[in-house]
């Protein structure tokens, strides 16, 4: 609608006849009156609900507030008791490996199953939507789903392990097992996106490209290796930043599905500072851990964009 | 609201003149200013009229829950008996509730009154948030009501009045034990006792080494119904001087983990972590009828009701040392700090009113809470009411010999560690001497954070 209302107002512009100097400096005055005033909604909530918590969190990283009393002055106090803090560490253990399982298994699905649905067949949209089905539920709901499906007794996981001879598993009751069962139902729910991030990417990939190579005699694989992996490794690029950045901020779905149970064996780093600020009154503490978690995900993330050089191609 | 104040005379279209645009700058202020307006329209509505007091009263409970329908039918009689005071409700689930009330205390906008867990009233007390409320109590008969001394600070102020009172007693499915033949548990059991039952109890129909039924459930998360008493009832502590000095780490303790231990794994008499989970938690093996004996609180009753257990309670059973570990929690209302002297008082008048005997007989019959008002607890209706249990008694008497739940300014963060550690050594994964040393260190440190920083 703003957008409209603006090349509108753009063209109506053009067309009028040229004005005089003074006239034109007054109307580029108002014109900038009007960009502000459109702008402001978005300026109130950057200024308001973005920056200046942002600026406070960084001030509280280096104070104890304790939400009821005004915050203290403690300098890097609480940076040091996160060195020494195991727990902190243990989290973050928890969440690197959650990480490690779920980045690649979900990137990798993700394209496999947009190249098998980039085809032109009846139905097609049908698969797509089932899909994306996960990707538009809320947590909580997936959570129901997925615990019913897993549970040990009675889920349909372990009645299909048995049917086929395989032992039972405690999917999220075991400590060894938590956190790759919470990669798959991570996987689960947030394939379709990057699937259809990729879809995109792939129609972007000239249909001459397939011919020639078929022609030249080379095989499905050979062609998914040599032509649709490098065609696009932008899009590959952009699924594998944006999924290592949720996963490191990874929060509804723990604290829904196992409140980092069994006995702390998936509380992820999150969840363990959402329990100090909101829980322990340790608003402070839990400013530091979010600082540190930003500063992880900003080495991480620069180290992304380093190596890109390497391996994407923009065609 | 301001797209579609925008939305007549779109510039461009034929007919637009300088008046229109004049317009369309006032009505996109006018949508912008009511916008801003809305927003900050919630703190601003307090000077309703001045001889009515409006008294922001919150409390936990799942909407539609039938605490919810009560508590408001409650605050519709006050306000009735009491037409110069206007009740705001602010009530959300026990979790939502907790975090949010710690963001509005922050942002000073908690409300006059709330309902706290028992367990919490020292957190925000040790803090600051709360009003004291010695002054008022004195004028009270403070035998007139259970629970008070609990809530007793070591300095001797009191922070928070009793709602409602919980105790853990053991739970008993009266048909599991005719049909087993077993007589019911009494006030001699021991914990030999309770085992040697709870071993005929537990049925395993088909033979497949799964018991369909088990006698007791001793694994739960809950632990003012699991390894809190059971410690105590093996002559253990885990809290002592005035709840500053973790004392879990203790032979006593060794020997209650390694009953449970034995419970769960040898005698097999109780399902472990994973069943209890896959059979819908720890709260609900008892109301399925999984388990035929829990250690269980007055509020447990209410789904076994609704699932149409026959069961009653007995006292807890005495360990080695003779003890049994009573410990009670008492939910309390406490009042704002920031609340203003009419609020206060107007909060004091609900919780005086709750304090009543209509409030309160309803809100036991409800199944949730055993009254704080002890001329209801004691009385006929409550004793020999038609909801079971029975043996509402046995509430009562644990409820006079019971210990604190180990509250302090720091509970939520030191029992979580407590907790994590001993539940580690039950599913099986921790030794059990090296999880209770860690426990107790941990949650030392935890205690000592606080109380040097506030020192």
């Amino acid at each position: 609608m703003a957008q409209s209302v603006v090349t509108g107002r753009a063209s109506q512009s053009a067309a009028r006849p040229p004005a005089g100097v003074d006239n034109r400096r007054s109307r580029r005055r108002k014109d900038r009156a009007w960009g502000v005033l459109f702008a402001s909604p978005y300026l109130a909530h950057l200024l308001l609900l973005m920056l200046w918590p942002l600026g406070a969190s960084l001030y509280f990283a280096f104070t104890t507030y304790d939400l009821v009393n005004p915050p203290e002055w403690t300098g890097f106090e609480n940076f040091t008791r996160l060195l020494s803090d195991n727990n902190f560490w243990r989290t973050l253990g928890n969440t690197a490996y959650f990480a490690v399982l779920f980045v690649p298994a979900q990137t990798i699905l993700a394209l496999l199953l947009a190249v098998a649905l980039n085809q032109k067949i009846k139905g097609i949209a049908l698969f797509r939507t089932a899909f994306f089905v996960p990707v538009v539920s809320s947590w909580v709901v997936v959570a129901y789903v997925a615990d019913s499906m897993l549970n040990p007794r009675s889920g349909i996981a372990n009645t299909l392990l048995d049917w086929v001879g395989l032992p039972t598993q405690d999917w999220l009751q075991s400590p060894a097992l938590v956190i790759p069962t919470l990669a798959g139902v991570a996987v689960w729910k947030g394939v379709g996106y990057m699937m259809l991030l990729f879809l995109a990417g792939l129609q972007a990939i000239p249909e001459e490209r397939y011919e020639a190579a078929k022609v030249d005699g080379a095989s499905a694989l050979q062609r998914l290796r040599h032509i649709t992996m490098p065609g696009v490794s932008g899009t590959t690029f952009l699924v594998l930043v944006l999924t290592l950045i949720t996963t490191l901020q990874a929060f509804e779905q723990v604290f829904v599905m196992t409140d980092g149970g069994p006995n702390g064996a998936s509380e992820l780093t999150v969840l363990y500072m959402y329990r100090q600020g909101f829980e322990y009154f340790q608003m402070g503490y839990a400013s530091a851990i979010a600082w540190v978690l930003f500063l992880l995900i900003l080495v991480l993330t620069i180290v992304q964009l380093r190596l890109q050089r390497k391996w994407v191609h923009y065609a | 609201m301001a797209l579609s104040a925008i939305r007549p005379g779109c510039p461009g279209r034929p007919g637009y003149t300088r008046r229109h645009r004049t317009m369309r700058v006032w009505s996109v202020a006018a949508g912008v200013t009511l916008l801003a307006a809305t927003a900050c329209s919630s703190s601003g509505d307090e000077s309703a009229s001045s001889d009515t007091t409006t008294l922001t009263l919150g409390y936990y409970a799942a909407a539609g829950d039938p605490a919810d329908t009560t508590m408001r039918e409650l605050v519709d009689e006050f306000t009735a008996g009491n037409p110069d005071i206007d009740v705001e409700i602010q009530a959300a689930p026990y979790g939502d509730f907790f975090s949010r009330l710690r963001t509005q205390i922050a942002g000073g906008d908690a409300p006059d009154v709330w309902l706290s867990d028992g367990v919490l009233v020292d957190e925000f007390a040790a803090r600051g948030s709360l009003l004291d409320l010695s002054d008022r109590v004195a004028g009270l008969n403070e035998d007139d009501f259970h629970g008070i001394d609990l809530n007793r600070t070591p300095d001797g102020e009191i922070y928070g009045f009793p709602q409602g009172a919980q105790t853990p007693v053991l739970f008993y499915n009266t048909a599991m034990f005719e049909q087993a033949g077993i007589d019911p548990p009494d006030e001699n059991w021991t914990y030999d006792d309770l085992a040697a039952a709870a071993e005929q109890l537990t049925v395993d129909e088909n033979g497949d080494g799964t018991p369909e039924v088990y006698g007791m459930r001793v694994h739960s998360s809950g632990f003012t119904e699991s390894w809190w008493p059971m410690i105590k009832a093996f002559g253990g502590d885990i809290v002592t001087d005035d709840n500053t000095t973790v004392a879990v780490d203790s032979r006593e303790s060794r020997q209650a983990l390694q009953w449970m231990l034995d419970a769960i794994g040898d005698d097999g008499f109780a399902p472990d972590g994973v069943t209890t989970e896959s059979l819908g938690g720890p709260h609900q093996l008892f109301a399925n009828q999984m388990v035929a004996m829990i250690f269980g609180i007055y509020a447990r009753s209410l789904p076994a009701i609704s699932a149409d257990v026959e069961f009653d309670v007995a006292p807890l059973p005495t360990g080695p040392g003779g003890e049994r570990g009573n410990v009670a929690i008492v939910n309390s209302w406490v009042i704002n700090n920031e609340a203003g002297d009419e609020a206060a008082d107007a909060a004091w008048r609900w919780i005086e009113y709750f304090a009543g005997e209509e409030p309160q007989t309803r809100w036991a019959e409800l199944g949730e809470a055993i009254p704080i008002n002890r001329a209801v607890a004691e009385s006929d209706a409550f004793l020999n009411s038609d909801t079971a249990p029975a043996g509402k008694q046995v509430f009562l008497d644990a409820l006079e010999s019971s210990e604190d739940l180990g509250v302090n300014a720091v509970w939520a963060e030191y029992t979580g560690v407590l907790n994590e550690n001993i539940m580690a050594t039950l599913d099986g994964g921790a030794d059990v001497d090296t999880a209770l040393a860690e426990a107790q260190s941990k949650a030392q440190e935890a205690i000592d954070r606080f109380y040097a920083e506030s020192s």
